[in-house]
């Protein structure tokens, strides 16, 4: 009768011990330090924040949103989409100005499919910066609201941003206003063909014009960002002659918000074009009405 | 491979040097710390790219400076993802580049 008990035998005992382990505990550590190794939690859906991606073209164009990269044909998805455009000469004093992807001629849905092989680069934009802040703020301005369940949920601007952005905006459309007073200004300093009173009062009817289209540009920024039409009508009433005077000539520019950068631009415009109208009247001499000029008409001979 | 947002897996390289230079398609180049992922999209931390500035005289050599990604007006994290159709090639950097000596003083 052999003594031996497979079951108390040391070495198979411990080769069970370490069979167990392996598969229990080694293996799936391994696992996990080779899963927190390699997968990014920040990027993943539901955790924290949102996560904005700028896609950079190899032509030099950069959107910006939402990328879906789910799909395994080359093709990526860009949603919520935003980019540059030129702006440079501009009021904002930045060289680029935020546009929503949307607002084009085409009208585009929501969803652009990009290929894969035109892009250079793809990076993750910081909720601080200011691409990530103007778009906060639009989103609050279009009264976005956050879907209750999302891969990838969007975040607002608080009240501080959109303070901070309709700032930005009324000054733009002060040193805007400033520019195109100066303008004026150095007309009336060369030698015009009209008279001094009729100079005079051609600036002074442009600079009354200028004052409503800045009027009416604060009531559009107050409408933008959600005042009633009572509070627009205080706010421009307190807003326009804080702005009087002031030119925010070395102030950093802000990248405003698509709808806010809507604004200002039509507001520039518009001052462009009274300057335009006063700069002519000023420059061209006011010649007398032609007087009809007595004829000879034939008469009839007897 | 989808979901390249996702997941980080990078191909160890062995014997490498600590920063590289990236020739990309469209005449750019980045350095930084280069890491081939799985899948289409290779990686760079801590980019840098050359910047250069004309001066006031059009016929003098424009100021040619290093800048680190990320004082841009969308704010760049440091994880950088290049589709590999887009990269021309890759060059580790010797320790006696200049451009290195500086990544490696900022990146203290």
């Amino acid at each position: 009768m052999s003594l031996y008990d497979p079951e108390r035998d040391r070495v198979r005992i411990a080769g069970r011990w370490l069979r167990w382990s392996v598969r229990w505990v080694l293996a799936p550590a391994l696992l996990g330090v080779f899963v927190s190794a390699n997968v990014d939690l920040r990027s993943m859906p539901f955790f924290g924040s949102e996560r904005l991606s700028a896609v950079l073209f190899l032509d030099g164009q950069a959107y910006f949103g939402h990328l879906d990269d789910s799909g395994e044909s080359g093709i990526l998805v860009l949603r919520d989409v935003y980019y540059f455009k030129n702006s440079s000469g501009g009021a904002s004093g930045l060289p680029v100005g935020l546009v929503r992807r949307g607002t084009e001629a085409h009208e585009p849905a929501d969803g652009m499919r990009i290929n894969r092989d035109r892009i250079l680069a793809v990076e993750r934009v910081g909720l601080t910066s200011p691409v990530a802040l103007a778009i906060q703020v639009e989103r609050e301005i279009t009264r976005t609201s956050p879907a209750p369940l999302s891969l990838n949920q969007i975040s607002l601007a608080g009240g501080g941003a959109l303070a901070t952005q309709r700032v930005a905006a009324e000054h733009v459309v002060q040193r805007a206003w400033s520019a195109a007073a100066d303008q004026l200004g150095k007309l009336n300093e060369l030698v015009l063909p009209v008279s001094k009173t009729e100079a005079q009062a051609i600036t002074q009817k442009a600079l009354a014009d200028l004052r409503t289209v800045r009027r009416n540009a604060l009531a559009a920024i107050a409408s933008a960002t959600g005042m009633s039409p009572a509070d627009a009508e205080a706010y421009v009433r307190a807003t326009d002659p804080q702005l009087e005077g002031q030119t925010f000539a070395n102030e950093p520019g802000v990248l405003l918000a698509p709808d806010l950068d809507a604004v200002v631009n039509r507001a520039a415009q518009l001052y462009a074009q009274v300057g335009d109208a006063a700069a002519k009247q000023l420059t061209q001499p006011r010649t007398p009405s032609p007087t009809p000029s007595p004829t000879p008409t034939a008469s009839p001979r007897p | 491979m989808p979901f390249t947002q996702w997941w980080d897996f990078t191909l160890p390289a062995l014997g490498r040097a600590q920063y590289q230079a990236v020739f990309l398609a469209n005449g750019q180049t980045y350095f930084g710390r280069y890491y081939d992922r799985i899948g289409a999209f290779a990686k760079i931390e801590d980019v840098y790219y050359l910047q250069q500035t004309q001066g006031s005289d059009p016929t003098a050599a424009p100021d040619t400076k290093i800048v680190r990604r990320g004082r841009e007006l969308h704010g760049p994290a440091s994880r950088m993802l290049v589709p590999k159709s887009a990269i021309l090639f890759v060059e580790d950097l010797t320790d006696a580049s200049p451009i290195a000596g500086f990544m490696k003083q900022e990146g203290r």
